[in-house]
């Protein structure tokens, strides 16, 4: 216990006497940091967007002309008993014609010039959240398009490829440039460390000669590109908060949009760079005294 | 006590050390002279285990050095007490802080620290001197630190390499009444110098070193 107090006190005074090349190896972590939480946050957010839609997102199914009660029945039965979906709406053709009236408005009298009703009898189909994915969506309409007495089925698969594959585009590349960022972390702390073991490599002598173990040696090294990791994940979660705040209150005054996008960061969310800055930067400390012979 | 056993040491192609072998009884003080680059340094760095013989048995203080893990060395060295010729003193830290050091190691409590630090620091007359950097004290007080750090943890064994190299005579005389003052204690201590006003009437045992062997024993 006394040798981490002495540690622990030989490490913050290091701090503070090499501040500049400290703050220097600081300040490059936190920018890495702040990349990545910036990046995760906007993937997080094109999900939540691809989420909220998709509580709304709805297969339609259009029957043939003139169908059964008996068969509308069965297939309204048959889809109820889909656990994959979550409601399942029927719509019958005088329902949707008042609704395409309502949609309409002044301009309802088009629909005088039909003798009859054109529009088909459908039904809408709530797929369960998960399932949401352009490959499934496909594969479900292509089976419902085979049943008997259903005409057509309708569902935005434009937007849904397009959001999914973004969303996924954004999720591959927030895993390589978190990645390759965390690892640049651990490289910058291993090089300053080592730098610190050079400098203070007469001290260590010394300190050798009389008696000190490798702990003793090494674990000051150790709490300082803790604490090194730790600041750096500080400052990027204050600068991730910052970014925030200018992009949700300043951007969305003029651009409304962004607040739909954008949702305000929980707390929790800002936890996750202090703890990836504190755990690389002590790999990379621990890399660096492991490195240096005894 | 320290036990040399035909201890052999080159490096490279240099023979420093060949075929050594004597005794330092336990309490004991006595000195190694010789020319410069004879081989002093060296065979006190073996006895602290900052070199590897190549041949033969070291003995420090009871430990069997042959037989010495590299992880248990810190453990060695905490029982033989070092002054060095370049002081080695921590310019970053004061007087009080750089002895203070060779007991944080030990993992002593800092109330004791403490107390033997004020003991020490009196004893070689530098009390006065505590809250001041290395850089600002002279040859002389920079060598009675290094002696109060290498005395504070009470080691068994004490090694002095020159001490007395860039001191006059009268500091040299204070340095070496330090030296018998630990003896006194029970401490075993092995000078190495080549200056041979210091052994000289002394009445203590010289080992003189030439051509890496032990070339005559006698009493100062």
């Amino acid at each position: 216990m006394r040798i981490f107090i002495y540690s622990l006190e030989t490490a913050l005074r290091s701090l503070w006497h090499e501040k500049w090349i400290n703050l220097l190896t600081i300040m490059s972590i936190s920018i890495g940091l702040l990349i990545v939480s910036t990046f995760i946050s906007i993937t997080n957010n094109l999900d939540s967007v691809l989420k909220r839609w998709a509580k709304d997102f709805g297969l339609i199914v259009y029957l043939n002309e003139g169908l059964s009660r008996e068969t509308e029945d069965t297939l309204k039965d048959f889809f109820e008993h889909d656990s994959d979906f979550t409601a399942v709406t029927y719509i019958s053709k005088d329902q949707a014609l008042q609704e395409l009236r309502l949609a309409l408005g002044k301009e309802r009298s088009v629909l005088d010039e039909f003798d009859s009703n054109p529009l088909p009898s459908s039904f809408e189909l709530t797929l369960k959240r998960e399932l949401l994915n352009p490959a499934f969506v496909e594969r479900k309409a292509s089976e419902i398009k085979h049943l008997n007495g259903v005409e057509d089925i309708q569902y935005g698969e434009k937007w849904l490829s397009s959001l999914s594959t973004l969303a996924n585009v954004m999720k591959v590349s927030a895993i390589f440039l978190g990645g390759a960022i965390f690892i640049a972390i651990a490289f910058i702390t291993y090089s300053t460390i080592k730098i610190f073991f050079y400098r203070r490599k007469d001290e260590i002598e010394t300190l050798k000669l009389l008696g000190a173990t490798r702990s003793f040696v090494r674990l000051p090294f150790l709490l300082e590109g803790l604490f090194i990791g730790i600041i750096a994940g500080v400052a990027s979660s204050l600068g991730l908060f910052g970014v925030y705040s200018i992009i949700i209150k300043k951007i969305s005054e003029f651009l409304p949009a962004v607040n739909i996008i954008m949702t305000p960061l929980p707390i929790k969310a800002y936890f996750p760079a202090p703890l990836a800055g504190a755990f690389m930067s002590f790999i990379g400390s621990l890399i660096a005294v492991g490195k240096i012979k005894y | 006590m320290i036990q040399f056993i035909n201890v052999s040491k080159s490096y490279d192609t240099d023979i420093i050390l060949k075929d050594i072998s004597f005794t330092i009884e336990k309490g004991e003080l006595a000195f190694v002279t010789g020319p410069s680059g004879v081989g002093k340094t060296t065979l006190l760095r073996l006895i602290y285990c900052a070199e590897r013989p190549d041949e033969g048995d070291i003995i420090t203080a009871g430990w069997d050095l042959r037989k010495l893990k590299q992880s248990t060395i810190p453990f060695l060295r905490r029982n033989v007490g070092i002054v060095f010729q370049d002081f080695r003193l921590l310019l970053n830290k004061t007087v009080f802080e750089n002895v203070a050091l060779a007991l944080r190691i030990h993992d002593m409590h800092p109330k004791e620290i403490k107390e033997h630090v004020n003991g020490v620091l009196k004893e070689v007359r530098l009390k006065h001197k505590e809250n001041v950097f290395p850089h600002h004290l002279s040859g002389g007080e920079q060598q009675r630190v290094v002696i109060a750090r290498a005395m504070v943890s009470k080691p068994t064994v004490l090694l002095a390499d020159e001490p007395t190299g860039n001191l006059d005579s009268e500091t040299s005389k204070a340095i070496m009444n330090l030296f018998r003052g630990i003896n006194t204690k029970g401490t075993t201590v092995l000078i190495a110098t080549h200056n041979d006003s210091l052994f000289q009437g002394t009445g203590r045992r010289v080992l003189h070193l030439s051509d890496g062997q032990i070339e005559k024993e006698f009493i100062g």
